[in-house]
């Protein structure tokens, strides 16, 4: 067992694991995060996306002594202390943005990266980044509509 | 701004009020059937045969135990007789195959579970599982496909239809077309995994899966584990996904609460994605036959579809989607026939759209060869043999709005403006190719419950054994009981997944919405009626007479009861039978879902890579109760549509029928680069006899016919008619 120090959501955090145990499993099992889903656990699908120091990692594939004196940003660190839904989080309801939810948290905490690159996002680059994850429900149209509209709320957005 | 893609409403439509629980998934607060957390849970992980049908000589089990943390394994030598062999969906029961789970050393097929390891966490079961050694026996040639010769071909004559004389008909036929079509197996892979978690309370056990069926778990687990259905409570709140996959009982279930039970504590599965792929159904892999004669203005006067598809050695299960395709399209002689071809494989099962898409394909793409035949536009040839008359009985469809669709989509697509020459449109160097098919999907419902609540405050509940697969079924639920008693739609709270709750049909065969709506309607009328309260009265007149009538609340149970089924059958439903009927299956009627899918490609000239720009797809369904939900449904339909085309097939070893793409980098599926511009068009259509809501369903109908669209599209951008499914660019070379 090894000794894992890190804040998740800016909560200090400090577990007991295996070395063997992934982020995910970190965060599902010790820290009680089960916002943060497993829907391949081979780094294709994207689901267990997290930020890990303000870059989006797999978490499946992240060991979670990787984190040691890491800042993880998950779903449920979204949303404002008294539950107001974020920028995102709205546009995602209001677009329609997902049917099951199961990929959501992870297309939600790759977007939330996106939006905070100081470069701003176009289309390309929004198909670009989000075409990294899975949906097997919405067919994505809704899904791009609600980083777009995000996007453009925050003025990130760069029209061509 | 933008504003969203879903329509605002229209005729027959009601609110696109927002996804109600649609915060809950934004936060991570909604619980999947996995993220339920309890306490002393021990983790389990299956071992499943690595070898094809053949038999286990022996189990070594010393590396497996010797890893720390593990406490059990299960294999046919310690579940033995545990778990009964009772009857698959197939043959009435409720599991969605016969094979007994570690039931004895026989191997059907490769991926069957052959052990389960439980440990104190999920790593050390893992690792176990993967130290068990097994010697086996392998079958010299198992029959790995359907085109496998050891593979036994069945007719199955009951799924025959006959109208006519086909062989008189065809042989006399001006104009004929004969062409065999293959589709592949696939894999729903919804994105949440198959997990199960098991608990028992003294006699009483609770399952957490995910699943589109409570009611297919609870009773068929009491029958396998010989313990009263009474005991048994079955949740499945939020389901990720299900496609089919989640359809009925799988044999995994069983092993969990056993281990439970042994253990005296909770057990938790959750497969992996490789796993996944025998652990339940799938689309079976299907051969076709089309043959059609036509005059030369482009009347069908002869039609056959036979098709064969792949199943199990256990279980006889077919689709049989001629069944559909021969009542399409008015023609006076038809021949439908189905085969099965049993296999060395793991039982198929349901996947989205299970007889239409591959049965679909078939014959709308002959269809466009029958019009490039005639030199007639394939919209017009869908026109001229439109029908208000089912051609095999002479029965009225309920309703129909076939053209009406192709008008409305083939308008937003700009059809008039395609040069029907084969390889007449270029851009560049790419080869652009338009196609267009028909999409249908037959209008079903069951037998279901929901009981409604009005509370003096103003609040109502509704409750039914529903589930919410992220279709939109607990949004519908409160939208139906907010507008039928005219309580505002804030003030309506759900309860579904749930065994313990009034029985609702199996959320498949997209009769969900159908048959829910109609229990939660007659449980609304029984309490206006209770109350005296006329439809269309003020909520303040609703809340006055629950007010006067002096009680805490008003609750009414309401049984639906689906077309076609009789009164005897109406308790079926407390036993988890409650399944679909409708579509081509009823003796006075034919119900339909009915739309037109249209498809833009590009085909680079040189390196054959085939794009789709666009897609748009107009569906006429009845009443749409959510525009917002009932959009998104159809335009995902439409992009499983493309995959079904272009990505998605399961690879099997000739050697064994392993499949060796089970994974979700290996087996594609359609993500947003694959995706342009797609639009789906709800088209208005009041039907107010397919069910008491009116209700036809768009769970499934968003996927038929877009592979034929994407075919047809392929032959119109290149001249070369591709009859194999998926398509790929090396078929273009
Ligand atoms: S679960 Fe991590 S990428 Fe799929
Ligand atoms: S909403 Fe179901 S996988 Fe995306």
């Amino acid at each position: 067992m090894t000794e894992v120090r890190f804040t998740v959501n800016g909560t200090a955090q400090c577990v007991e694991v295996e070395p063997r145990l992934t982020l995910a499993d970190m965060l599902r099992e010790e820290c009680g995060l089960t916002g943060t889903h497993l829907g391949c656990e081979h780094g294709v699908c994207g689901a267990c996306t997290v930020l890990m120091d303000g870059l989006p990692v797999r978490s499946c594939l992240v060991f979670g002594v990787q984190a040691e004196g890491a800042e993880i940003r998950t779903v449920e660190g979204l949303a404002a202390a008294d539950g107001t839904l974020n920028v995102l989080q709205r546009a995602f309801q209001a677009q329609h943005g997902l049917q099951c939810g199961f990929c959501t948290p992870g297309f939600l905490m790759l977007a939330t990266w996106l939006l905070e690159q100081k470069e701003g996002v176009d289309e390309a680059r929004l198909r670009e980044v989000l075409a990294s994850n899975l949906c097997r429900c919405t067919g994505y149209q809704n899904i791009l509509a609600a980083v777009r509209v995000a996007a453009q709320e925050i003025r990130v957005w760069r029209e061509g | 701004m933008t504003g969203p893609l879903f329509p605002q409403g229209g005729p027959n439509m009601g609110q696109p009020a927002p996804r109600y629980e649609g915060r809950a998934k934004v936060t991570g607060e909604a619980r999947y059937p996995s993220d339920v957390r309890l306490p002393r849970t021990a983790h389990a992980c299956l071992h499943l045969s690595r070898i094809g049908r053949g038999t286990i000589r022996g189990f070594d089990l010393t590396a497996a135990r010797a890893v720390h943390g593990v406490i059990d394994i299960l294999t046919h030598e310690t579940v033995g007789d545990a778990i009964r062999q009772t009857p698959a969906i197939y043959q009435g029961g409720y599991t969605s195959d016969s094979l007994l789970p570690l039931g004895s050393a026989e191997i059907a097929h490769w991926g069957q579970p052959i052990a389960m390891v439980v440990a104190e966490t999920y790593e050390a079961a893992r690792e176990a599982a993967q130290r068990i050694v097994v010697t086996t026996a392998p079958h010299p040639s198992p029959a790995v496909d359907i085109n496998a010769p050891g593979a036994e071909t069945r007719a199955l004559e009951p799924m025959m239809v006959q109208a006519g004389d086909f062989d008189a008909a065809y042989a006399a036929g001006p104009i004929r077309i004969d062409a065999r079509y293959t589709t592949p197996a696939q894999h729903q892979n919804p994105m949440e995994l198959f997990a199960t978690q098991c608990v028992w309370e003294g006699d009483r056990l609770t399952v957490h899966e995910p699943s589109q069926y409570v009611n297919s778990v609870k009773f068929g687990l009491a029958e396998q584990l010989g313990v009263p259905a009474d005991n048994i409570r079955v949740i499945s709140t939020h389901v990720g996904g299900a496609f089919g996959a989640k359809g009925f009982l799988t044999q995994r279930t069983a092993l969990v609460a056993i281990a439970a039970r042994r253990l005296g504590r909770p057990v938790k599965l959750v497969a992996t994605r490789e796993q996944g792929f025998t652990v339940s159904g799938y689309r079976a892999e299907t051969r076709q036959h089309v043959q059609l004669a036509a005059t030369r203005d482009g009347r069908l006067t002869a039609l056959r579809h036979e098709g064969w598809e792949l199943t199990s050695r256990a279980d006889t299960v077919a689709m049989g989607g001629a069944s559909m395709t021969t009542r399409l399209y008015a023609c006076p002689n038809i021949l439908g026939r189905v085969n099965t071809v049993a296999a060395d494989r793991s039982t198929p099962g349901f996947m989205r759209a299970p007889g239409e898409v591959p049965y679909g394909f078939a014959l709308e793409t002959a269809l466009d060869e029958l019009a490039d035949r005639l030199g007639m536009d394939p919209v017009e040839l869908r026109r001229v043999n439109d029908t208000q008359t089912e051609p095999v009985g002479g029965l009225p469809y309920t309703s129909r709005s076939l053209m009406r669709c192709f008008d409305v989509a083939a308008a937003t697509f700009g059809w008039s403006g395609r040069s029907p020459r084969p390889g007449s449109m270029r851009e560049g160097d790419w080869l652009i190719g338009w196609g267009c098919a028909s999409a249908y999907y037959p209008a079903q419902a069951g037998n279901s419950a929901a009981r409604v609540r009005l509370t003096a405050d103003g609040t109502a509940h509704v409750a039914s054994a529903g589930h919410e697969l992220g279709q939109g079924m607990t949004t519908m639920m409160a939208q139906v009981a907010a507008e039928e008693l005219g309580v505002p739609l804030e003030r309506v709270t759900v309860s579904l997944g749930d065994s313990d709750l009034p029985p609702a049909v199996v959320n498949g065969g997209s009769a969900g919405t159908a048959s829910v709506a109609s229990a939660i309607m007659i449980a609304c009328d029984a309490i206006r009626a209770r109350l005296g309260v006329p439809r269309d009265a003020p909520y303040a007149a609703l809340r006055a007479a629950v007010a006067a009538s002096g009680l805490a609340f008003v609750e009414e149970l309401g049984e639906a009861r689906a077309h076609g089924r009789s009164p005897e059958s109406l308790p079926d439903m407390y036993r988890g039978r409650a399944l679909p009927l409708g579509g081509v299956e009823l003796p006075d009627r034919v119900q339909f879902a009915m739309g037109a899918q249209f498809v833009e490609l590009r085909i680079h000239r040189w390196t054959r890579e085939i794009r789709v720009r666009r897609a748009v797809g107009a569906f006429a369904a009845g009443r749409i109760i959510n525009p917002r939900t009932s959009h998104s449904q159809l335009l995902g339909g439409m992009i499983w549509g493309i995959g079904s085309a272009l990505h998605e097939h399961t690879d099997i070893d000739q050697r064994n029928a392993a499949y060796t793409n089970a994974n979700l980098a290996d087996y594609l599926v359609p993500v947003h680069a694959d995706i342009s511009e797609i639009q789906a068009i709800l088209v208005s259509e009041e039907d107010r006899l397919v069910n008491q809501a009116g209700v036809k369903g768009v769970g499934e109908i968003g996927v038929v016919g877009v592979a034929a669209a994407i075919s047809n599209a392929v032959f119109h951008a290149t001249g070369r008619r591709l009859r194999d499914l998926p398509i790929k660019l090396e078929h273009l070379l």
